[in-house]
């Protein structure tokens, strides 16, 4: 009987997804686009916890729904209310949802006959196998920090040259004007429990679903509330800090990567002894740089004074402008 | 000694983040991690030479559940050849901002770029693959945008969604090929990929992902703009390597990993889009108003040259023929990417010391800028591929490849690609040998003209008579180690 009920009970998951995957897509209103698509980031992270993927569920519910509905709120901000989403004629649009349903059922086809070809395991045996001396006992983060840490490694070079990209288009956006005391009230209850939230999302990660993502992301929605109840807080930050802060992750994850390099031959080859505390500092780090990256990308721009230094440095001898002697 | 494969990874990563925390010395600091891994390359490129391909792999795990960095003969000459770009345009980069603010943007991105380039180049995994696409299309679009004057904003968003539709066509063919064979290393695959509905859906997936990086005709439409309105070193970058590094990509699937999945009919299809690039983009090459758009525009047609080959490695049985037209492919590559990045930075120059780069009101530049003008003739002699330079050998190996493959009709192709390229050289030089007072100042050797001829000589004089020994090398130590 419950298993009846769960069954109704995916199922109307899944129509709920396309609905609101295509009412997303359809939509016109700029605002009421990024509203479903905050949704459908939540009712996805609920069908990756039915398909029994916690750490997926984690993800997605923090950074797709989190995080991207923070950002994306805070873009369109920007520009006029009355925005439209596309000024492409209907029948290019027509054409493009054309391509979109042939190419789902190409690739539901192609799916199809992979779950045939295949034993189902794939690498889950190897990773079983191996995961004892991998230093943490989730199987996600040993992938993720361990088996393929040079991939994780290269991610966080592209949030990083993400962010560089939004600090080089951009000042920061103007602060609000008007602050409701109740977000003032509401945050500083609010901060001190992510703050916590995150910490033991990077604790845990060791072996339950958790990690560095997750808890940065955590982090800096708690940065991000701080930032909108009280918009002057950042003043008098230490910019220098906040590139050290952002770069930190990689920083640590490369060097850890050399001196493993130096010892065991091979870059990244952690000791199976200390594996499990160079992964935490590892995530640790990555954590602080992921937090920042974020709440840098939710303020869109640089920060007041962030090139300060240079342009002292550089007005005596550099006059030119730009691209430089014309003439 | 297989270190040096992640240090040619690991030194420019470790340089963007100094030259972001120490935005003072940034310069210092890009040019110094640049020369040593520039140094690294070579290292790596002499190892294959003497002991052949070899593996690091990371984190010592085995095949499979790590990831592997290999290198091999195509891998590392394409290594070096980009690393030689690469300073060349920092050399140039250093003299080219003279805005402090500016040169502080650009390192960090560039020097993520350089990463992005190397990691590529040296992967052997197909989700780290779609990794470094990731990172290289992000740098190359945050390196577009900081010429910041509304066209390249523009392009540079345009080359954001492009960019970002390719790598997730990509990404789910690579999803698509770790359901159906339960690994992502490119040797494993090999010996294990089959045709069947499965594999030809993600094999198609993958090169559409790769044709739109590698902006193949009709999906080339991103690229004149982005290319055109980019600062000159980044142009030089993305026309010369980035565009590149995804034919590069390509390549590696198409021969020496999904070979049972792909037929004739879809290399000849890739042939004729590639024949159609060569006659439009030199086409549109020649009626282009402004240097660096006849630079972008030529570029599509060159990548166009690099696809004629496919059919004809495809046809050609396996063997010394075959061998042939692989190496005459990478040859057209490297003086490709030599030449391309001369002309841009030499189109630099000039837009610096003319304030434009019109084709048309470049009289005078010849007698105002020798030397530029000089490189400018140089590598247009190796766009054209007359001999010296190492697109004659491409070019002539292209053409004995098609006859010998039975497939004559690719040599009008060749032929009129020819025609037209020599029209777009020559139309340049005629207004810059012409009368005019473009410039004032008469500039003898400059500093920022150096990089420049170094990258214009090693086109047509090194390439065009130190090419031999590419033969022996590609067909002795080509291919992926421990399968």
């Amino acid at each position: 009987m419950i298993e009846i009920l769960w069954f109704i009970f995916d199922i109307m998951l899944v129509l709920l997804l396309l609905a609101l995957a295509w009412t997303t897509c359809s939509t016109q209103d700029v605002m009421r686009a990024v509203t479903l698509f905050i949704a459908m980031g939540l009712l996805l992270a609920v069908i990756w916890a039915r398909l029994k993927a916690p750490d997926l569920a984690l993800a997605e519910a923090v950074i797709g729904a989190g995080i991207s509905g923070a950002l994306l709120l805070s873009a369109i901000k920007d520009y006029p209310s009355n925005l439209m989403v596309s000024h492409r004629s209907p029948v290019m649009r027509g054409m493009i949802n054309i391509f979109t349903i042939a190419l789902t059922i190409l690739m539901s086809w192609a799916v199809w006959h992979g779950i045939e070809m295949s034993d189902g395991k794939r690498l889950s045996e190897q990773v079983a196998s191996q995961l004892s001396i991998s230093g943490v006992s989730n199987p996600v983060t040993a992938v993720l920090l361990n088996f393929r840490a040079y991939d994780t490694l290269l991610e966080l070079a592209v949030v990083l040259t993400a962010v560089l990209t939004v600090l080089i288009l951009n000042e920061k956006r103007a602060d609000h004007k008007v602050i409701s005391p109740l977000l003032q009230g509401m945050t500083r209850w609010l901060v001190p429990l992510l703050v916590i939230t995150s910490g033991y999302l990077l604790w845990v990660g060791a072996h339950a679903p958790g990690g560095a993502f997750q808890a940065g992301a955590m982090l800096a929605a708690a940065m991000i509330l701080l930032q909108l109840a009280y918009p002057s807080i950042h003043q008098g930050f230490n910019l220098y800090l906040l590139r050290l802060l952002l770069v930190i992750g990689i920083l640590i994850f490369v060097l850890v990567g050399l001196w493993m390099m130096l010892l065991n031959d091979d870059f990244l080859a952690y000791s199976p002894a200390w594996a499990g505390s160079l992964i935490l500092i590892i995530e640790t780090a990555a954590t602080l740089s992921i937090a920042t990256a974020l709440t840098l990308a939710y303020l869109g721009g640089r920060p007041t004074g962030w090139e300060n230094g240079l342009k002292k440095s550089a007005s005596h001898k550099d006059s030119h402008t730009d691209n430089g002697r014309v003439k | 000694m297989s270190d040096a494969i992640i240090w040619v990874i690991m030194i420019p990563l470790l340089g963007s983040l100094i030259s972001l925390t120490w935005s003072r010395y940034a310069s210092f600091i890009a040019i110094t991690s640049n020369m040593l891994a520039l140094a690294a390359s070579i290292i790596i490129v002499r190892q294959v030479y003497q002991s052949g391909p070899f593996i690091h792999q990371l984190g010592s795990w085995q095949t499979g559940l790590g990831i592997s960095l290999r290198a091999d003969a195509l891998s590392s000459i394409l290594l070096v050849m980009s690393m030689s770009v690469i300073s060349a345009a920092t050399f140039y980069a250093s003299t080219y901002f003279t805005d402090a603010v500016k040169r502080a943007r650009f390192w960090p991105l560039w020097l993520m770029l350089v990463v992005a380039l190397n990691a590529l180049l040296l992967s052997g995994d197909l989700f780290n693959l779609y990794v470094t696409l990731e990172l290289l299309g992000l740098s190359a679009i945050a390196l577009t945008a900081l010429s910041d004057n509304r066209a390249a904003l523009q392009a540079a968003i345009r080359y954001l969604s492009i960019g970002l539709l390719g790598s997730l066509v990509f990404l789910a063919g690579v999803a698509l090929v770790y359901t159906g064979y339960g690994t992502l290393d490119l040797a494993t695959l090999s010996n294990v990929v089959q045709a069947s509905p499965l594999s030809q859906v993600a094999f198609g997936l993958m090169t559409a992902g790769l044709l739109i990086k590698s902006a193949l005709f009709p999906l080339h439409f991103w690229l004149p703009s982005a290319h055109a309105s980019a600062p000159a070193p980044v142009s030089a970058a993305l026309s010369a390597l980035v565009v590149k590094v995804a034919v590069y990509i390509l390549l590696r699937l198409w021969i020496d990993v999904f070979d049972p999945v792909l037929t004739p009919f879809s290399a000849m299809l890739l042939g004729m889009l590639g024949a159609i690039a060569v006659i439009w983009g030199s086409w549109q090459a020649l009626q282009a108003q402004r240097l660096k758009l006849m630079a972008a525009y030529s570029t599509v047609a060159q990548i166009g040259y690099l696809f004629i080959f496919l059919p004809l490695i495809v046809a050609l049985p396996d063997g010394p023929l075959k061998d042939a037209a692989y190496t005459a492919l990478l040859l057209m590559a490297l003086t490709h990417g030599f030449a391309k990045s001369a002309f841009f930075l030499s189109a630099g120059v000039i837009q610096q010391y003319c304030g434009h780069d019109r084709i048309a009101e470049l009289g005078g530049t010849a007698r105002a800028l020798p030397l530029t003008i000089f490189v400018i003739a140089l590598s247009g002699v190796a766009l054209i591929g007359l001999p010296p330079s190492g697109s004659f050998l491409g070019k002539w190996h292209l053409i004995s490849s098609s006859l010998h493959a039975g497939q004559w009709w690719w040599v009008p192709v060749i032929a009129a690609g020819s025609i037209l390229a020599t029209a777009y050289v020559f139309r340049i030089l005629g207004h810059a040998f012409a009368p005019g007072e473009g410039v004032d100042q008469v500039l003898k050797w400059g500093r920022e003209e150096i990089p420049a001829l170094i990258l214009a000589l090693l086109a047509t004089l090194i390439l065009g008579f130190g090419s031999a020994g590419l033969w022996d090398f590609v067909s002795q130590h080509n291919g992926f180690p421990g399968g």
